[in-house]
């Protein structure tokens, strides 16, 4: 799935019970993503609202979160804070481009 | 800070734990002892890192429950637990454990609070080697 840049809205981080680790990669996202336009969720995996334009989860929550979200661009991530995937996406919004994932 | 979502009680500075289990049983019976879980969320927290690790980087993991053991909670609550000698999380040294009980929205301010430091290598690391309770609630408000 592809998505232009000015075309994303809305990001949703998935997680298991949406308690841990995707509240700080939100909150992390927010502030990156400040004055972009761009709201940033957190919800669990099996929630994900049907606004979300893409959304990011941990590569153990990928294939749950692709049943969850069928047709949504995914962008999965390895390392909580600073992995270069999750930075990739915030450089594409900031910078325009397209999002493939 | 929320009132009464890092209680001083839960702050624990000096433990050992042989494990990762170990560890994430010492987190869960601190949010136990503070009255913030039932015991049985300690068993979820234990399940919910079998499936994936909570492991966040910067020597620090953030246990917690899986979606159902929402039920368990009473209130939402965060322990900080330090295991000075390491603890073997999956191949990463881990120190310091925020272990976390939530079934709202009440420990979200912390937790971004804590992504904050852990993207700051010098004050992770002054959070990772504080000796003094009051020092680490000061960190994390």
């Amino acid at each position: 799935m592809a998505i232009d840049s000015k075309d994303i809205h809305k990001i949703i981080v998935a997680c298991d019970a949406g308690m841990g680790s995707s509240v700080m990669l939100a909150s992390t996202l927010k502030k990156q993503l400040k004055g972009t336009g761009v709201t940033v969720e957190h919800t669990p995996v099996n929630s994900i609202p049907e606004d979300a334009d893409v959304v990011v989860c941990h590569t153990g929550l990928a294939a749950r979160a692709k049943a969850a979200a069928p047709g949504k661009p995914l962008v999965s991530f390895q390392i909580f804070l600073g992995d270069p995937a999750v930075t990739k996406l915030v450089n594409t919004i900031k910078n325009g481009g397209t999002v493939d994932a | 800070m929320r009132d009464g979502l890092l209680d001083p009680r839960a702050v624990l500075l000096h433990e050992s734990a042989a494990d990762r289990d170990a560890a994430i049983r010492r987190c869960g019976q601190a949010l136990v002892d503070v009255g913030a879980v039932a015991p049985s969320y300690v068993e979820a927290m234990l399940e919910r890192e079998r499936t994936i690790s909570t492991y966040v980087g910067e020597g620090v993991a953030i246990p917690h429950g899986t979606a159902a053991s929402k039920e368990d909670v009473e209130r939402d609550a965060i322990c900080v637990v330090r295991f000075p000698g390491g603890v073997d999380w999956d191949g990463e040294p881990v120190t310091l454990c925020v272990g976390i009980a939530a079934a709202g929205d009440g420990h979200v301010p912390l937790l971004a609070a804590l992504a904050d430091i852990l993207l700051d290598p010098d004050r992770a690391r002054t959070l990772r080697e504080a000796t003094e309770v009051s020092q680490v609630i000061k960190e994390l408000s």
